[in-house]
């Protein structure tokens, strides 16, 4: 009897937690409305619908189309927003000026989902702030008809001083992404701060732009290369997906002297309104099912190890597909770090060499 | 006669071209709102699915309620405040009217992004929270000189006996000015309307520094978009119907008008 009587007992500690979890889930926010500021296009509505329901709240979604306007914009710092979602470099700014909250991590637990080569990133090495939110490289999309795969893989981003290509070519205007192909390209890090390999990488991206006189684009590369105008373009592996999607005759290359690898995560700034619900919402997109839909609709690369290896896996949608996956764990691959003075730098040369055009 | 025909012929093709220019790419949004792919350049068949996608977006017609509730709120009190403006200038000496216009000139000609940062430091310094009501007051005060600026030469050609004689044949002040010189001065006002309406409608860059967290119009929510969603073409086309509705009814109705007064003039 004492001893059906301890086990009883127990059983009941051990059901407690898992029946407080549950009870925790149907947690009511009526009446609460959640801000998140995100970027445009970002996410599948029904994520936002599927979490209003679960927990009785309002989801007020705004968007922003570069990290330095949303800075901008909570730096007034009247507006209480619970979820923003910067990325790398911009977090480490957050992080550095104290605008962000630590994450509860009572209530964002679900870590484990995450893919390992998107955990503690450089920029917030033990997820304190932040957890991933869409995560893509930067790489080559090329046309195999017209420009050999071989000689792709072999010169890396050096294929872009080939003459051959003139006129054949998008170049992503971007002052950002262009001077990381050009010191990469010299075997510097793309997170240099040193004048003369700057000044070096300007002398490359010159002779870049002679050697192949390339359209400077943004999205446009896109619709471009999913139509075959152009034999090769600079772009981002989430973009470069879709279009091999739609072109069969295009093809991935993640250049062999390294690359940059782009996280966009989300974070709770430091006067958030809701905390609490916040951080149920960065649980809750971490989960599969979110994940699955945000990825799916984006066609950017989840962080969830789950939907990553269901969706470039058989019979999913980027089964495949060399650009949906970012490369991990490759040791020239860098993420950016903050750097305003840098940033400025690039972007005068960057136009400096537009202008030679 | 050879010549007149060449000549004619050239300005008829110049005239096609230049409408070709204008519409052509008003066209080809609408034509691609019922593509059935994401493609902004192919056309891989007839679908509905991008005004459906913006029928069940909410964020989007939020963005598109408020961007019309703000454009008729902030037409409707920047053409009053405009109009009122301007009949006073008007009247006023030639000092008061030329440091006036100067300075009504100035937002107009100074960058959009200089008068947004002024805003928002100026809503944040009086520790106003911004939102609705901060975005509205906005885009009247950048509305107001464009609806001065339409109206003030029309009221330069207007006779002053014709307001003058309506008080010495007993209307009072108000009554000249809502009968007299209101009447006369109605095509600018309404042009100025139309100024503001369509200033309000797609500002971007104030909207976005003085709205706040809780609104955002449609200007915002395309611009922040990360990659293009069609189903902004299925936005723009219908909006060009409803524009094209309304020019249609505004042209119309005068005209039908006119027309019976007419009639009623010969049947008199």
């Amino acid at each position: 009897m004492k001893r059906i009587l301890t086990l009883l007992a127990a059983l009941v500690l051990f059901a407690l937690p898992a029946l407080s979890a549950s009870a925790e889930d149907a947690e009511d926010f009526s009446g609460v409305t959640l801000n998140v500021y995100n970027w445009g296009e970002y996410i599948d509505d029904s994520v936002l619908r599927d979490f209003e329901a679960k927990y009785n709240c309002r989801v007020n979604y705004k968007n922003y189309d570069s990290n330095e306007m949303m800075y901008t914009n909570i730096s007034a710092g009247d507006d209480p927003w619970d979820i923003l979602v910067p990325s790398d470099y911009m977090i480490e700014r957050l992080i550095r000026e104290e605008r962000l909250q630590p994450l509860d991590k009572s209530i964002v637990n679900n870590l484990d989902n995450l893919t390992d080569s998107v955990k503690n990133l450089a920029f917030d090495p033990e997820n304190t702030y932040s957890v991933p939110y869409l995560w893509q490289s930067v790489g080559i999309v090329y046309d195999t008809t017209k420009v050999d795969p071989a000689k792709v893989e072999e010169k890396g981003w050096e294929i872009f001083l080939d003459p051959e290509l003139k006129g054949h070519v998008y170049m992503y205007d971007s002052s950002r992404d262009a001077f990381m192909v050009a010191l990469k390209a010299l075997g510097f890090s793309a997170n240099t701060d040193k004048d003369e390999e700057i000044q070096a990488a300007y002398e490359w991206l010159l002779q870049m732009n002679a050697a192949l006189n390339p359209d400077y684009v943004t999205d446009q590369m896109i619709d471009g290369m999913a139509e075959g105008f152009k034999w090769m373009s600079l772009g981002y592996s989430g973009d470069i997906a879709y279009i091999l999607n739609e072109n069969e005759d295009m093809a991935f290359c993640a250049p062999k002297q390294g690359t940059n690898i782009a996280v966009d995560a989300m974070v709770i700034p430091a006067n958030a309104g809701n905390p609490r619900l916040a951080n149920y919402f960065i649980r809750f997109i971490t989960e599969y099912e979110a994940s699955l839909a945000i990825s799916e609709f984006t066609g950017y690369a989840s962080p969830n190890r789950q939907v990553l290896d269901e969706l470039s896996g058989p019979g999913g949608e980027y089964e495949g597909n060399d650009a949906y996956m970012p490369r991990s764990g490759y040791e020239l691959d860098e993420i950016f770090v903050d750097n305003l003075k840098v940033a400025a730098k690039m972007s005068d040369l960057w136009l400096r060499v537009m202008a030679t055009k | 006669m050879e010549k007149k025909r060449k000549t004619r012929f050239l300005s008829g093709g110049y005239l096609i071209l230049v409408l070709l220019f204008i519409y052509l790419p008003i066209l080809y949004v609408m034509l691609f709102s019922f593509n059935d792919s994401k493609s902004m350049v192919k056309f891989s068949g007839f679908s509905l699915r991008w005004y459906e996608s913006m029928f069940s977006n909410r964020d989007m017609l939020e963005s598109i309620k408020y961007t019309i509730i703000i454009a008729v709120v902030a037409t409707a009190v920047s053409t009053v405040i405009g109009t009122v403006a301007a009949i006073g200038l008007s009247k006023a000496r030639k000092i008061i009217r030329t440091v006036v216009l100067e300075i009504n000139n100035l937002p107009v000609l100074n960058p959009d992004i200089v008068t947004a940062i002024g805003l928002m430091l100026l809503f944040l310094s009086l520790k106003i929270r911004r939102s609705v009501v901060t975005l509205t007051l906005a885009h009247i005060t950048f509305c107001i000189p464009y609806v001065i600026l339409s109206i003030l030469p029309k009221l330069r050609q207007l006779d002053d006996n014709v307001a003058e004689a309506a008080m010495d044949l007993g209307a009072t002040p108000f009554k000249a000015l809502t009968r007299v010189i209101l009447p006369q001065i109605y095509p600018a006002i309404f042009s100025g309307a139309l100024i503001a309406f369509s200033m309000s409608f797609d500002d971007f860059v104030i909207s976005y520094f003085t709205a706040g967290m809780d609104v955002q119009n449609i200007s915002m929510y395309v611009y922040s978009m990360k990659r293009f969603n069609p189903a902004v073409n299925a936005l723009s086309a219908l909006i060009v119907v409803a524009v094209t509705v309304i020019l249609v009814l505004a042209n119309l109705i005068p005209a039908l008008k006119d027309r019976k007064n007419k009639k009623e003039e010969q049947e008199t």
